[in-house]
This record gives C-alpha cells, sequence and structure tokens, in this order.
C-alpha cells in the first residue's frame, strides 16, 4: 500500500485544508471511531454498519485510508484482547495448579470438565473471531466501495482482503501467545493423550482381533477400514461398522480441535501436543509389550501397532484436515528399513502422503530408539539367560543397526558390568560364564567384535586380578558338565563345546580356502564385505584378525596359552591320579581338541601323561599275566593274603608330571610286601627300570566287616593304613599309631576324623592329655550304648573338636604361607634398610617363588605389613617399611 | 574284631629314568643356577639363623646384600656388617666373590673389604652355600688367621682385645663406614 506516499502527501496538503474540510474530517474521524468501537463491542449487532460505511467513505475521500485501516486494527486488537484472550484464558484459570504436574501423571480432577471446558472456551472464541472477522469484511468492503466509485479501474478486491485477514490472523495469535499461560500446553497435552488411549483401546482391540482371526488377512481387513473411512461402507462388516464410526467421531472431535487451534494460531503447539501424545503412548506400548520377557522377539509387533493405531489415527486426522496432499514419489525416496515393501506400508492408500510418510519414519525410529534404550537397560539381565534371550538380542541387534547409537550400549553394558557382576561377591565362573554368553550376545550384534573388544576389556582386567580364574577357565574347557563348578552345570555354556565348535569352523576354514581361488567365491566375498564400524579402533587390526574366538578370548584372559597348559597339566594329573579305572576316553578327546587349538609342541607333556595310563593299562595286564608263574625271587606270600590281581598301578613318568606330593606312609605288611612284588615283577618284565611306588597316592577300596554289619569304603591309603591297624589291636593311643603308620600325630588326628565321623572309631582323651585313645567300634549297638550314658556330650565335644580341627588346619596353612613371607620380608629389610611396599612386592615376586609362590595382590601384601607393623616387627615410616630395632 | 578284605590298591610308581646320562656338570644352562640360588634364598630365609641374613638384589638374583652379626663375647660385639655377594655364571663350581662392605678392621679383611678366606678360594666346594660362607665369616670374625694377615695393622693389635675393640667401636662409628 502507499501508507509513505499518502501521509507525505498529507503533509504537503495540510495548509490548503479550508475550516470546513477540516471539520469535516475530524468529524467523520470521531464518528468512525465511534462506530468501530461500538461495531466491535457490540455483540453481534452489525446494523452499525452503514453508518461506518460512510464515515470510512469520507476520511477516504480525504486520503486517510491508511488511517482507518490502522485505527481499525487496533481497536480489533484491543477487543480481541478483551473480549476474545482474557475471556479464553479465564476458562483455564482454575487449572493453573497442573503446570507443575508432571506430564505423565493423572490429573486427578474431573477429566471430562477440562474436556468441556476446552471445547467450550474453543467455540466461545471461534465464535468471536467469526464475528470480528465479519467486521473485518465490513471494512474491507467499505474500502472496496469507495474504491470503485473513486476510479473506473479494477481493485484487487482478494488482495485488500488477504492482507487484511492474514493481519488479523497475525493479531490473534500474537495476542494469544503473548497472554499464554503456562497451564495451556499441559492441558492440550492432556486432552491429546486421553483422546489417543480412548482410540488406541478401540483400535487396539480390533487390531488384536485382526490379529488374532486372521493374521495373513490383515491387509485385506486394513483395507476394508480404509474404505469405511472414506464412506464406502461395507454393510457386511456392521461390527466393524459400529466400531469405526465411533472411531471417525473421535477423529472428527480431535481433529476439530486441531482446528480450532490451528485457527488460533497454535498449529505448532498442537501439533507438538498431539505428537508427544503418540509418542508416549508409542512408549507406554513399547514397555507393556517388550516388558522382561526375552524370550520372543517383539519388534514385529510393534512394527504392526504402529501401522494399526496411530499411523491409522494420523491418516484419518491428516485427511480431516485436509492436509493429506499426495506426492507420487515420495514413498520411494524415505523408504523405512523396515518396511522394504511400500504395498504393505498404507493398505487402503495407494501413495501415502508425504507427511504420513514423515510420521511413520518418526514413530518407527522412535519405537527402535525406545526399544533399544530398554533392551540396553536390561542387557544385563538379557545375556545372563543368554541362549533363551536370543530373539531380544535379534531385536536389540536391528534397532542398533537402524539408531547407530552402539557407544550407548558399550557405555552402559560396562557399568552395568561393573556394578553387577565385577564384584567380590561374583564367583569366579559366574563371571567366566557371563564372559562366555556376553561373546557369543555380543557375536550376534556386531560381528566384527569391535564393540565386544570395548566390552570384554574390563572383564578380563577383573579376572586377571583373581586367582582361582585360570583354574575355573580349565575346568570349563576340560570338563563337559561343569564339573565342580556347582553354580551353574549349563553343558551349553561349556567351553568344551567351544572347541569343538571351533574345530568345526576351523574345518570349514580349510574349505574356504580350497575354494578362494575361484572367481565366484571371490566375487561373494567381494559382495559380503563391509567396512569396519567407524568405532573400530585401527591399532587393533583389521576384520580378519580381529575374528571372534571365544577360546582366544579365553586365553587372552589368562595372558599366555603356557599358564592355561600349566594348569591343565595340574589338573589333568589330578584326575589322572585318582582314576581306577584305566578309561582316559574323554581326556584323550579333550586334549586333541585343546591341540588343534594350542599346538601340539605345547601339551607335549600331557600327551606323554596319558601315554603314560596307556602304557600302565598294558604293563599291569602283562604283570598279572606273570602271577601264575612265580617270580624268581618273589617271597612266598600267606594263603590268606591279598593276590596281586587285586592291585592296579598307575606308572608314570615323573619327569612329565607336574610335582606330586609324596608323603611318607607304612602301609600294612602284606599290602607292603605284595607292592614290592609288583615292582619286582615289572623289574623283570621292563629291565633296567626300576618301580618307586608313591604309597601315600591311589585309592583303597574297603570292606570292613563288623560283628553286626558289613561297610564298604572306598578311601585314601592313609586312611586305609589307619583303619588296618585296627585288625591287630582295637585300641591305640594317638603317638603309638602315628609311629606305627608313620605320619606326624597332628596328621594322623586329622585324618582319623573320617573314622570317628563314620562311627567306625571312637575317640576318647587318654593319661597324658595331648595323647588320644582311638577305639574300634565293634557293633552299632555298642556306639548306641555308649551314647546313651554319656555319649550326647561326648558327641558334642566330638563335634566341636573336629570343627576346631579343620578350622584350624586352613589357619594353619595360612599362617604358614604368611610365615614364609615374614621371614622373606625381614631378611630383605635386614639387607637393604629399608623398602617400600611396591619394592617388596617386587622382590617377593621375584625371589619367593616357593611351594605356594607368592600370588598375593598389593592390598593384601599391605595389610599383612601392617600386622607385622601392629605386631612391632616393623616401623611405617615416610612411606617406607623399617625393621623394628 | 574286624577283619578287613579286599584291597585294591592302586598307588602311583616312578620310572627312575636311567637312560639319560647327566649333563657334563661344567655346561650347567644358568636356570639351573637359577634354580640353585632361589632354593638357596628358600633355606636361608626358613632357617631362621639369627646373625646372618642375605638377599638378592630386586632385578638381580647373582648379586646378594648380605649382614652379619658380629658374635657376642667378641670384640665385633653389637656390630652388624654389610657384605656384598656376587656369584659367577657357573655356581656352585666356582665360588662367589664376597667382600666387606662395610669397613672391617679386621687382620683378614683388607681395606677396600676384600677377604682372605680358603673356602672362598682354593677351598671351595660346590657343597657350601650362602648360608655356611656368611657362618664362615662371622666365625672368621671372631677367630682371624693371624699368620696370614692382608691388614697387618689389625694382626698386631688382635693381641690386645681391649685396644683392638676401641678400634673397632671407633672404626664402626665412624661416618665412612658405611661404604
Amino acid at each position: 500500500m502507499d501508507d509513505s506516499h499518502s501521509s507525505l502527501f498529507n503533509l504537503g496538503i495540510l495548509d490548503t485544508l479550508t475550516q470546513d474540510e477540516l471539520h469535516e474530517i475530524l468529524d467523520s474521524y470521531n464518528a468512525f471511531c465511534n462506530a468501530t468501537q461500538s461495531l466491535l463491542g457490540g455483540a453481534g449487532d452489525l446494523s452499525y454498519g452503514a453508518q461506518f460505511v460512510s464515515h470510512v467513505h469520507t476520511l477516504c475521500k480525504h486520503g486517510l485510508e491508511s488511517l482507518v485501516r490502522d485505527h481499525f486494527l487496533r481497536v480489533l486488537e484491543e477487543t480481541f484482547e478483551r473480549n476474545g484472550a482474557s475471556r479464553f484464558w479465564r476458562h483455564f484459570v482454575p487449572y493453573a495448579d497442573f503446570v507443575d504436574l508432571n506430564k505423565n501423571d493423572d490429573i486427578n480432577i474431573d477429566e471430562d470438565e477440562i474436556e468441556s471446558v476446552l471445547y467450550n472456551a474453543l467455540e466461545e472464541i471461534s465464535l468471536e473471531k467469526q464475528y470480528q472477522e465479519k467486521c473485518l469484511l465490513i471494512l474491507v468492503h467499505a474500502l472496496q466501495s469507495f474504491k470503485d466509485q473513486m476510479s473506473e479501474e479494477k481493485h484487487d478486491f482478494e488482495a485488500e482482503r488477504n492482507y487484511l485477514t492474514s493481519k488479523y490472523q497475525w493479531i490473534v495469535s500474537s495476542v494469544l501467545m503473548a497472554t499464554l499461560p503456562r497451564v495451556f500446553p499441559v492441558i492440550l497435552h492432556w486432552y491429546f493423550k486421553r483422546r489417543l488411549e480412548e482410540l488406541s483401546t478401540i483400535m487396539d482391540g480390533e487390531f488384536t482381533d485382526d490379529v488374532s482371526q486372521n493374521k495373513d488377512g490383515m491387509d485385506l481387513d486394513e483395507k476394508g477400514k480404509i474404505c469405511n473411512e472414506d464412506g464406502e461402507m461395507d454393510v457386511d462388516e456392521c461390527y466393524s461398522n459400529r466400531r469405526f464410526s465411533e472411531n471417525s467421531r473421535l477423529v472428527k472431535n480431535i481433529g476439530k480441535v486441531v482446528l480450532d487451534l490451528r485457527s488460533l494460531g497454535f498449529t505448532s503447539m498442537a501439533e507438538d501436543a498431539y505428537a508427544s501424545a503418540i509418542f508416549l503412548l508409542l512408549k507406554a506400548k513399547v514397555y507393556n509389550v517388550a516388558g522382561d520377557d526375552f524370550r520372543s522377539s517383539i519388534l514385529q509387533s510393534i512394527q504392526s501397532w504402529i501401522q494399526a493405531v496411530p499411523l491409522q489415527f494420523l491418516h484419518a486426522l491428516l485427511v480431516y484436515l485436509g492436509d493429506s496432499v499426495s506426492y507420487e514419489s515420495t514413498s520411494s525416496g524415505l523408504k523405512s528399513p523396515l518396511a522394504p515393501q511400500p504395498s504393505s506400508f498404507c493398505p487402503g492408500i495407494d501413495t501415502p502422503s508425504e507427511s504420513l510418510v514423515r510420521w511413520k519414519l518418526r514413530l518407527e525410529y522412535f519405537a527402535y530408539e525406545t526399544l533399544q534404550d530398554l533392551r540396553i537397560a536390561k542387557l544385563f539381565e538379557i545375556i545372563v539367560d543368554y541362549p533363551d534371550s536370543s530373539p531380544a538380542i535379534e531385536d536389540l541387534k536391528l534397532c542398533l543397526e537402524y539408531t547407530g547409537q552402539h557407544s550407548k550400549l558399550v557405555e552402559s553394558f560396562i557399568s552395568a558390568l561393573r556394578y553387577r557382576l565385577l564384584t567380590a561377591g561374583a564367583s569366579t565362573n559366574d563371571i567366566l560364564h557371563q564372559y562366555v554368553s556376553t561373546i557369543k550376545a555380543l557375536r550376534t550384534i556386531d560381528p566384527a567384535g569391535v564393540f565386544l573388544e570395548a566390552v570384554g576389556e574390563p572383564i578380563r582386567d577383573y579376572l586377571r586380578g583373581r586367582r582361582d580364574t585360570i583354574k575355573c577357565i580349565v575346568t570349563m574347557l576340560t570338563d563337559g558338565t561343569g564339573g565342580s563348578s556347582s553354580a551353574s552345570g549349563n553343558p551349553g555354556d561349556s567351553l568344551l563345546e567351544e572347541l569343538n565348535r571351533d574345530e568345526e569352523i576351523q574345518e570349514n576354514f580349510g574349505i574356504d580356502d580350497d575354494f578362494n581361488t575361484d572367481d565366484r567365491q571371490a566375487w561373494i566375498n567381494a559382495t559380503r564385505w563391509q567396512p569396519d564400524p567407524v568405532e573400530a579402533d585401527p591399532l587393533k587390526g583389521s576384520r580378519n584378525q580381529r575374528k571372534v574366538d571365544i577360546l582366544g578370548m579365553i586365553v587372552g584372559i589368562i595372558g599366555s596359552k603356557d599358564q592355561l597348559v600349566h594348569e591343565y597339566r595340574t589338573m589333568l594329573a589330578e584326575k589322572l591320579l585318582n582314576k581306577s579305572d584305566y578309561d582316559i576316553d574323554s581326556e584323550i578327546r579333550t586334549l586333541e581338541l585343546l591341540k588343534i587349538h594350542f599346538g601340539e609342541s605345547s601339551l607335549q607333556k600331557c600327551e606323554i601323561m596319558l601315554n603314560d595310563l596307556i602304557g600302565s593299562k598294558r604293563v599291569n595286564t602283562n604283570i598279572k599275566a606273570t602271577i601264575s608263574q612265580p617270580s624268581q625271587s618273589s617271597v612266598e606270600v600267606e594263603d590268606n593274603a591279598i593276590s596281586m590281581d587285586k592291585i592296579a598301578a598307575t606308572i608314570i613318568s615323573s619327569n612329565f608330571w607336574p610335582p606330586i606330593q609324596d608323603e611318607p606312609l607304612n602301609l600294612p605288611e602284606h599290602v607292603d610286601q605284595l607292592l614290592s612284588d609288583y615292582a619286582k615283577r615289572f623289574s623283570e618284565i621292563k629291565t633296567p627300570r626300576k618301580l618307586q611306588w608313591k604309597k601315600s597316592l591311589g585309592t583303597v577300596k574297603l570292606e570292613l566287616q563288623f560283628e553286626d554289619r558289613v561297610v564298604e569304603f572306598t578311601v585314601a591309603p592313609v586312611l586305609a593304613s589307619i583303619i588296618m591297624k585296627f585288625q591287630d589291636q582295637t585300641s591305640w593311643t594317638s603317638k603309638n599309631l602315628a609311629a606305627a603308620i608313620g605320619i606326624p600325630v597332628d596328621v594322623l588326628n586329622k585324618r582319623i576324623n573320617f573314622w570317628i565321623s563314620k562311627g567306625i572309631i571312637s575317640e576318647s582323651p587318654g593319661g597324658d592329655s595331648p595323647d588320644h585313645v582311638y577305639t574300634i567300634m565293634e557293633n552299632m549297638g555298642e556306639t548306641s550304648k555308649n551314647g546313651g550314658g554319656n555319649g550326647i556330650p561326648q558327641d558334642l565335644l566330638g563335634g566341636d573338636e573336629e570343627e576346631d580341627g579343620s578350622v584350624a588346619s586352613v589357619e594353619n596353612q595360612l599362617l604358614k604361607e604368611m610365615t614364609v613371607y615374614e621371614k622373606f620380608i625381614l631378611g630383605m629389610l635386614t639387607n637393604f634398610g629399608n623398602m617400600a611396599l611396591d619394592r617388596i612386592h617386587n622382590t617377593l615376586k621375584m625371589f619367593c617363588v616357593a611351594d605356594p609362590p607368592y600370588d598375593k595382590s598389593l592390598q593384601q601384601l599391605q595389610s599383612f605389613l601392617s600386622g607385622l607393623v601392629s605386631e612391632e616387627k616393623l616401623e611405617l615410616r615416610d612411606g617406607v617399611y623399617f625393621l623394628k630395632k | 574284631m574286624a577283619t578287613i578284605n579286599g584291597n585294591t590298591d592302586a598307588a602311583q610308581l616312578i620310572v627312575a629314568p636311567t637312560k639319560h646320562p647327566l649333563p657334563p656338570p661344567k655346561t650347567v644352562d644358568s636356570k639351573s643356577v637359577l634354580k640353585r640360588l632361589q632354593s638357596e634364598l628358600m633355606s636361608l630365609m626358613m632357617s631362621g639363623e639369627s646373625g646372618i641374613s642375605a638377599f638378592p638384589e630386586e632385578d638381580n638374583i647373582f648379586l646378594w646384600k648380605g649382614t652379619i652379626k658380629g658374635s657376642n663375647d667378641t670384640v665385633f660385639e653389637n656390630t652388624d656388617y654389610k657384605l656384598s655377594l656376587s656369584f659367577p655364571t657357573d655356581y656352585p663350581f666356582k665360588p662367589p666373590k664376597v667382600k666387606f662392605e662395610t669397613t672391617c678392621f679386621h687382620p683378614n679383611v683388607d681395606l677396600s673389604g676384600n677377604i682372605c678366606l680358603d673356602i672362598l678360594q682354593d677351598k671351595w666346594s660346590s657343597a657350601y652355600d650362602v648360608r655356611t660362607i656368611l657362618l664362615s665369616i662371622q666365625s672368621l670374625l671372631g677367630e682371624p688367621n693371624i699368620s696370614s694377615p692382608l691388614n697387618p695393622q689389625a694382626a698386631q693389635l688382635w693381641s690386645n682385645q681391649e685396644d683392638y675393640r676401641k678400634m673397632v667401636v671407633k672404626l664402626y662409628n665412624s661416618p665412612s663406614a658405611t661404604a
């Protein structure tokens, strides 16, 4: 418009105006103001219209068109502020407290009341607005008619009207925005949430009905639904019709509210409100469906739900609002990865509108992200039930592929690990099992193993600090059934199985290599290539070297395979020595598998050990074959002696076995004789080799015959020797018995507890206080008779003593270990004067290699040293330790 | 009376390896030297011998620091002497080199700490170990060999035990005592 021009012109011609003209202008201006006032203020009364028009004409005649326009709009704004906005907001004053409520909290007042208030308020303000728009039109018409009178040329009526209407629209929204109370968005949000919940309940029922009725026919059903909505009602489906009318009524209600809000300039606020309501609903749905059940995949059902409920609603809403403009090319450009075929996208709508596609993508991303966050938060639990929870892992994998938030997973999982697994309370076995499950699970999510590396690091570091790690690993490796690990005997976790699997993989790789020359195979390999994820640390080698290999990662904990092999050897020795038959098939199998993995040379000693067993079996048979022909130098054995075929010897090549503890022991004479006879026969067969018996090792099967019962036992040779002594003599003092067997008294007292606990030997204090008298209990009756007299306190005493004994022995062991360390520490301090904790620790590690070697942590050493300080053996000054002089 | 029947015994045997002759003693690898020194350290630590002590330096098991207490009722009573022991790589076939680190006023110890003791030279035998060396040196303190002195002044003064004691205390407390 030509505002500036007319004002300049006005200034110029101000002087030329006559008095009359001035009067006319002033009069008509006053009248115009009054008319405007009464027109806008006079609710609904348009009778001032004619008068108003004439005043406008008069003013325009004097070139005051812009003045008219500006004044009218100003009054319009004031009126709207007074009549529209303030009244509108007044409706919501009672609910001003809700601002502080959490958006997710339920508003605990009459919900319908708010709803009706919202409806009323919107209606009222819409009426007001309509009226004002009418007034605006009057002005437009007045201006128009004036212009028509003045000149012949056509004026653009549309432009004038558009200008004023948009100006008005702008006034309305700015007035409302400026006076917006904080409670309004909350109310809107709440309203949409409630409406949507209602809607989803309806649609949900439908959805589940559809699913349960006819999963495959879902598309058809939905097609039907859309048709219904478009008005082409299917007469047969009256049930669904009823629901649909309900549906469309709801959608219409919502649509009306949205439209009203839009007209008031709340477009974005309304959109925010229903978007957040939809997201909340979706979130609730995901939480509801996902929950703590990891045994089924839920992505599919969530996706169907998104299509069935929120997208249907949005479609209906957009259609109602008239935004649903179709773009033909949109679906191909914005394809969701989970909906690769656009046909299933939105059944019944040939070309989904662009905004609907955008909504779909937003919703799906949100669903993935929500599910991913949910799963990541529970990843620890998921991995705990790993093989069962693989559907959840698969879901997570898909989500992560879409959202790409792998680092979130790593961070959250590591902190969960630190908090829940890597604590002193968790047993090493559990940690190892969890580690293996983690490897398996993350291998699914991320085959390249990049994130596994990050997650595994803290576990590995922690396990390195545990003493029994190697032992547990070896147990897991060798024991198919979990063996001593009572915590979780799940055979699926066994590393042995992994060994087997690994073998297969390696075989497959061998085949692959053969075919690699094939061009086709090379092409397939090339097409499968994927770049490393961006998070990959380039220092840690490329994909090929990072091949996820559970055994390798486990061995990585220990540091070197030598340590593992060593531990395996010790365990194997123990196992083999405790065998009374020569059945070593499973050991051979394990060893073969280990050889594949660790190489033949490192397991050579173990192989020799197994060969010893096989050799023993052969030698044993050979020796027994010679029984019929008496050995040249053999002593004639008595008639009632045990025949030699009861003996089964395990002959070991001691150079290749781990050091074996041998305690001196006197076996009963005839057993001893038998053994030396066996040894003689051996040296006859295998000259020049000689047998040296390790008499304390092995097992003895015994049958004890009493007056009233026969009992069988399988025990260690020491125990057998003890009980056999009672064959000659029914009671022994501990000193004599120990001397007869050739073991220290304290060892005897400890060992004999076995027989006491079985009720076969009774213990009573002897004359000398440290010397006990042991008596064999000939029959059970006697035992109970004794018990009837003064047995009960005695029994209790016996029990107590036994406990004391075992506890003391554990303490003794610890004490023995600690004395060695103490002597070393005193020795080094004598010669070096003063030493810091670190140096003592390192020196002990270096030189204290006795049995058992020094294996304490720095913290343990520190507490031990502070013990010595409090015993006044050491002094601690400025962080260094001195000898107390 | 209890009788015991059916005894099956499965004990373990060792086949003495007779086919492998011992390697010639002069070409012992360093591993066996290490082992020997480690076991000597262990037995020395566990012996609980008072008055003598030795320990390898932090990073080298071939270099030990030793400590000897002067025996009671000798002029060396209430003194501690530091020694250094350096083991050859063919130990125990050669004796270790032993020196006093603390100045020791003694007929058989020269001013730079070298010791004249037969078992550390020609009378060495691989049966000796750190413990016996230290014990020998400890007893040498109280019973010097006056006939072949490294320190003639000390040898002369030895006859006067009172003056000798004063000399020992004076040197022991002098700031240069610990080298």
